[in-house]
């Protein structure tokens, strides 16, 4: 951990206009939870978060994150000069996780508990805080590693989110068990009954473990390696 | 500006007296190029991957499809021509968002527009070819599945005229919304050079606005109130698409089907939208280039 490498990812995250996309997600999600349950009833709002919240919005704030805090660097080849400093390049890493993992918490898994509670609250609420915010972790430690090691980052995680989990995930209940989002639902399913439970907990408490390790630790490792290739 | 008199190939020596190709050569050229580089041809091997997975992807279920109705002969196909866009409205999305920025920020990026303009090819015609070649791509991407289905149904020995009407209503549509796409994420792009958030920003107009439409849509139906889902459509081109093609009877259903005067404010958003992003993008491109 480096303190002024975390400084100077959280600059290069909050500034500019990748900021107010950053912003927009979790803003036009509670947003629209707060009209439907003012315009409805509480109830009705509640789908928004099993259907768009949890599942599009979390991992896209991650997607953001974690491709702001290293990707600009890797693309105008700036890094270079941050991997020339004498600094353990596992520590690059994880300072640079530790941001984008508090912006994923921050800007989706905290706006997730906030449309719950609007959307009838109970022990769902909590259930599903929870639930995004193992998944946000995992999440953000995951795509660190596919910014590290490829230039396509966004597309590669976006493919992941959407095809793999999303689409794949709907069709073939196996997916469960390979699933970021579904990792997360099983462990707020402890705090909740009203969650769906995939795989089992162990698994799912394990595979998270693994994965943000490892994202972390592979993230380092890549870094350690690392050469400037031009565009293809 | 002052008019231009040289361009990039008058450096003083002998002049070249024979005939040149015009600009709509040098078009058609870019809008072959463009096209052919939004599905990774002529660049990286890499970098053919994406375009082609995600055409594999889109493409794969209209071949089971065929060989469901095939196998077991069906007299018509489970799934309609205008709803199989609908149903594989994902995978053109992400084609679309990951292509776009290929077509419209590395030049911008790069400032290899520069070199692009130095050329007889006014700014606005090298703004209008790159969409064309995005939408033609789009289209490509969009009609091989519907082809392939199209092939099936009538080697299986479904009825011409019926395959071939619902076939021609899912063109008529998708020509509609292939513009309307290529505009939105072209605009995107010309304007967030940084490809991950030109991505994004795609995906955010083209996965989640459509998300919330439909969400909003289902409990509009839900609570009795069809005229704010209907208005809700208004807000994505895919709810565009499908909202016209439940009214047009193209075998799509949504929650909340406009009809009436609807219909026509649907078109006329979905004509709007495709206008004045290209409209934008050519004043951005017209931007670039005076700098």
């Amino acid at each position: 951990m480096n303190a002024t490498i975390v400084r100077l990812a959280a600059q290069a995250l909050l500034g500019r206009r990748r900021f107010w996309l950053l912003l927009a997600l979790p803003v036009l999600l509670v947003a629209l939870t707060v009209l439907i349950a003012v315009l409805t009833d509480r109830e009705a709002a509640w789908p928004l978060l099993p259907g768009l919240g949890y599942p599009i919005v979390l991992p896209l704030v991650a997607v953001l994150a974690a491709s702001s805090v290293l990707g600009p660097e890797v693309d105008d080849g700036s890094i270079v000069y941050l991997l020339s400093k004498p600094i353990s390049r596992h520590g690059v890493a994880l300072s640079k996780w530790v941001v984008a993992w508090a912006a994923t918490l921050v800007a989706g898994a905290l706006p997730l508990f906030v449309s719950a509670l609007i959307a009838g609250g109970g022990d769902r609420a909590p259930a599903i805080g929870l639930a995004a915010a193992v998944a946000g972790t995992t999440y953000s430690a995951l795509f660190l590693a596919v910014s590290a090691l490829t230039r396509h980052a966004v597309i590669v995680s976006l493919l992941f989110v959407l095809i793999w989990e999303g689409l794949l995930g709907n069709l073939l209940s196996g997916v469960a068990w390979l699933s970021v989002a579904q990792w997360g639902l099983r462990i707020g399913y402890e705090v909740s009954a009203a969650l769906p439970d995939p795989t089992n907990l162990v698994w799912a408490v394990l595979a998270s473990v693994v994965v943000t390790v490892g994202g972390v630790w592979l993230a380092g490792d890549r870094l350690r390696s690392f050469s400037l290739r031009g565009e293809d | 500006m002052a008019e231009r008199t040289g361009v990039i190939h008058d450096l003083g020596y002998r002049r070249y007296d024979g005939p040149r190709d015009g600009t709509a050569t040098i078009a058609r050229t870019l809008y072959v190029t463009g096209l052919r580089h939004a599905f990774g041809l002529g660049r990286s091997g890499k970098s053919k991957i994406l375009p082609f997975l995600l055409l594999g992807l889109c493409t794969l279920p209209a071949a089971i499809v065929v060989g469901v109705v095939t196998l077991i002969s069906l007299d018509e196909l489970p799934i309609g021509y205008a709803s199989y866009t609908t149903q594989t409205q994902l995978l053109v999305s992400l084609f679309a968002a990951a292509q776009a920025p290929v077509l419209f920020s590395r030049d911008l990026r790069h400032r290899s527009i520069v070199l692009y303009l130095a050329r007889p090819l006014p700014a606005p015609v090298f703004a209008l070819t790159r969409w064309l070649s995005l939408t033609s791509a789009l289209l490509v991407f969009t009609l091989l599945p519907q082809l392939v289905l199209y092939v099936g149904a009538l080697l299986a020995g479904l009825d011409v005229s019926d395959q071939t009407t619902a076939l021609l209503k899912a063109v008529a549509l998708l020509l509609l919304t292939t513009t309307v796409v290529a505009g939105i994420t072209g605009l995107i792009s010309s304007v967030s050079l940084r490809r991950g958030f030109a991505i994004v920003g795609s995906i955010v107009a083209l996965v989640v606005v459509p998300g919330v439409v439909t969400a909003v849509q289902a409990i509009a139906q839900a609570e009795g109130a069809d005229d704010v889902g209907v208005a809700a459509g208004l807000a994505s081109p895919w709810s565009l698409h499908s909202g016209l093609a439940d009214a047009w009877d193209a075998g799509v259903t949504v929650f909340t089907p406009p009809s009436g005067g609807w219909v026509v404010a649907y078109l006329a958003v979905a004509v709007l939208v495709a206008a004045v992003t290209t409209a934008a993008l050519v004043r951005r491109l017209m931007k670039v280039a005076s700098r």
